[in-house]
């Protein structure tokens, strides 16, 4: 009765009520800051590169579908506030290219601030792109309103060309549900370095399929990495945990994940979110297993070690923040690795690292009130 | 611009028995005097010029009542004001949380881990509604009202700022605190079977506020253009008109509307409809039913 009354009401308005993504490739706007910022070198020979889940401007404030609270929408003042933050970071770091995911342009929980536009004004970053995953006039859930959430490339060199390519949609939920959901996308950037040109990808998987979307995904960005043509760097949230292991290996064989990879019971993790559409689905590293063959990561797989002790300068990712506290009282804090930088096999990164805390590469921004992610950066030797 | 288009079936215990009246206009019904409909207000004359109406369909989950006022009406045997005009005073009290909870989970958050909820309030409503007579059987109508929330508690419930036009400006008294309307409405009467009615709405909502969260403010939502202009076209066909007696009259109307940011409708108090309202003129040669 709800739905047959919602699209009733839906079919009654000339604006379109979701955007249902429907293309292959194609090219999306470009964009340029208003401010002056200074000029990066000519023909570089290195890139500073950032990757980073900006959890669309919402710093530690915890949402409804985290179970940890149940905000569905940020004050004005919350969201420039954040945002101010997190612009402090980038300048910190300072990257010559920077991929953000969840980024939000007028979506009613952020605010309606255009959020490319604010990174653009605030920080040396000088171009961008913003590839549109998910656009509704009105998501008919816990009264989240208006959306338009995304995944954008900026870059201190020019944008000479910016397209998005269509992911798989997820195919276990409803119509209805399935209209008004995100719809995932590859960001590709083409930047001109002066002497050279080079591509960028901002990618961010779904988290929540019990379908395999997830890994169709994950192997179609890899299929689209392996095929480009100019050198690439690749960023952004994929959702899953490095394959340190099988995770279909039985226990005590030589690919088992126990004990060197957690797959469950992170602390973040809340009881009452299980059996519900938010509820955390089975990890399967192994489908980044690909990458680590064929591509270079920003973190090997030797640095990133064995064990929660070994990997947690690494993590990227915490639902609950240091301000929080879980059912069993232990306080939040980065607790697995989801987030990822990858080049070229052959090709090199130095200075990689994820700005966990303060004195992470020197910085002095709070990062782990700042986001539900931490940023992962490098410097790409450019082949 | 967006266009509303709203299909709705009325039904009507009483007939006319010139054309249909002309819905929602300044026209109270003389004493005894009712009508009722699925999607109309229920609405009994208790005098010649005081009559009470409440809509069946919402009264239930956001109980509310309207009174109306005749300040100028033709009188049996009285004087006719030029134009035939009428002169009617409104005033309407709503209670929507009751409504409004029914809808957590889609328009507004469960808020299941919290204490956070639609808070109680009352919304008061007032309003002065002009009709005069053109032709034989067109009645232009000019209203201007006003809906005020009262709090009764906190509330954490924010605005909608849906791009449908409809509920935008259903929820905008309770949740921007105030939502004023001045319109115009022209009813053209085309035989006995059909009438035509062009509106025009300009709506002034209050601000966007404060979200609150666990009873404190933390900081103002984003502001939006508090106007919201609308346009509505309609019409009112008869199926059967039997002289009065039971639910045997049966009506269908069909409107079409366009809004700047929505398109018409009314707080639940304020959706009036003379289905079996005759005009001034018309009650002259209409039945007394009920």
């Amino acid at each position: 009765m709800r739905s047959t009354l919602f699209i009733f009401l839906v079919l009654s308005g000339c604006e379109w009520a979701w955007d249902d993504q429907n293309f292959t490739r194609e090219e999306v706007p470009r964009y340029r800051a208003h401010a002056e910022h200074p000029a990066p070198a000519d023909n570089p020979v290195r890139l500073k590169v950032m990757t980073w889940n900006v959890k669309y401007g919402a710093c530690r404030v915890d949402f409804w579908f985290d179970f940890w609270g149940d905000r569905t929408q940020l004050a004005q003042p919350e969201v420039e506030k954040c945002l101010h933050g997190m612009a402090g970071l980038i300048r910190e770091y300072n990257p010559d290219v920077f991929m953000a995911e969840e980024i939000e342009v007028g979506s009613k929980r952020s605010a309606y601030i255009d959020m490319v536009r604010f990174f653009l004004e605030n920080t040396d970053l000088r171009y961008a792109m913003y590839g549109e995953t998910w656009d509704a006039s009105y998501v008919p859930s816990e009264g989240v309103g208006r959306i338009d959430l995304g995944n954008a490339i900026f870059s201190r060199y020019p944008i000479v060309k910016a397209e998005r390519i269509k992911q798989d949609d997820r195919t276990d939920q409803d119509g209805i549900t399935r209209a008004f959901y995100i719809h995932r996308a590859i960001s590709r950037a083409e930047i001109d370095l002066g002497d050279r040109r080079v591509a960028a990808f901002a990618v961010h998987t779904e988290a929540y399929d019990f379908d395999g979307t997830k890994q169709k995904q994950i192997k179609q960005i890899h299929d689209v990495l392996q095929e480009e043509a100019l050198p690439w760097v690749a960023g952004g949230d994929w959702n899953e945990l490095p394959p340190v292991c099988d995770e279909s290996a039985e226990p005590g064989s030589p690919d088992s994940c126990e004990g060197r990879l957690r797959l469950s019971e992170f602390l973040d993790e809340r009881a009452s979110a299980k059996g519900t559409a938010y509820e955390q689905p089975p990890y399967t590293p192994s489908v980044l297993k690909p990458y680590y063959d064929d591509f270079t990561p920003s973190i090997p797989l030797a640095r990133y070690g064995e064990g929660d002790d070994a990997q947690r300068p690494y993590f990227t990712h915490s639902v609950l923040g240091p301000d929080s506290v879980n059912d069993e009282g232990v306080a939040g804090w980065w607790n697995r690795t989801l987030d990822y930088l990858f080049i070229r096999r052959g090709e090199s990164w130095t200075d990689a690292d994820v700005l966990q805390e303060p004195g992470r590469l020197g910085i002095t921004s709070d990062a782990p009130r700042l986001s539900d992610h931490a940023a992962v950066v490098g410097t790409w030797e450019l082949p | 611009m967006r266009t509303v288009i709203m299909l709705s079936a009325l039904c009507a215990t009483v007939a006319a028995a010139e054309p249909r009246p002309a819905r929602d206009t300044a026209d109270v019904g003389d004493r005894n005097a009712w009508s009722f409909g699925i999607f109309n207000p229920l609405r009994y004359a208790f005098h010649d010029r005081f009559e009470l109406q409440v809509s069946p369909l919402f009264f239930f989950v956001a109980p509310h009542i309207d009174a109306r006022f005749a300040i100028l009406k033709e009188t049996k045997g009285g004087n006719r004001y030029p134009f035939g005009v009428r002169l009617t005073a409104e005033a309407g009290l709503l209670y929507p949380t009751l409504a409004m909870r029914l809808a957590k989970g889609f328009l507004f958050p469960a808020w299941e881990t919290s204490q956070n909820d639609v808070g109680h309030m009352l919304v008061p409503r007032v309003g002065l509604v002009v009709s005069g007579d053109f032709f034989k059987y067109d009645v232009l109508t000019f209203r201007i009202d006003a809906l005020l929330r009262i709090p009764m508690g906190p509330n954490s419930a924010t605005p909608l700022n849906s791009f449908l036009a409809p509920l935008d400006i259903l929820f905008a008294a309770p949740l921007t605190g105030f939502l004023g309307r001045l319109g115009g409405a022209y009813d053209h009467a085309f035989g006995d079977h059909l009438r035509l009615r062009g509106e025009v709405n300009v709506y002034l909502t209050g601000t966007q506020g404060n979200l609150h969260v666990d009873g404190r403010s933390v900081g103002a939502i984003a502001e939006i253009s508090p106007w919201i202009a609308t346009a509505h076209l309609g019409r009112t066909t008869t199926a059967a008109r039997p002289r009065c007696g039971p639910a045997t009259t049966a009506s269908a109307s069909a409107s079409a509307s366009a809004a700047t940011t929505s398109s018409p409708p009314s707080t639940s108090s304020g959706q009036a409809s003379n289905q079996a309202r005759p005009t001034a003129r018309n009650s002259m040669a209409s039945p007394r039913c009920g």
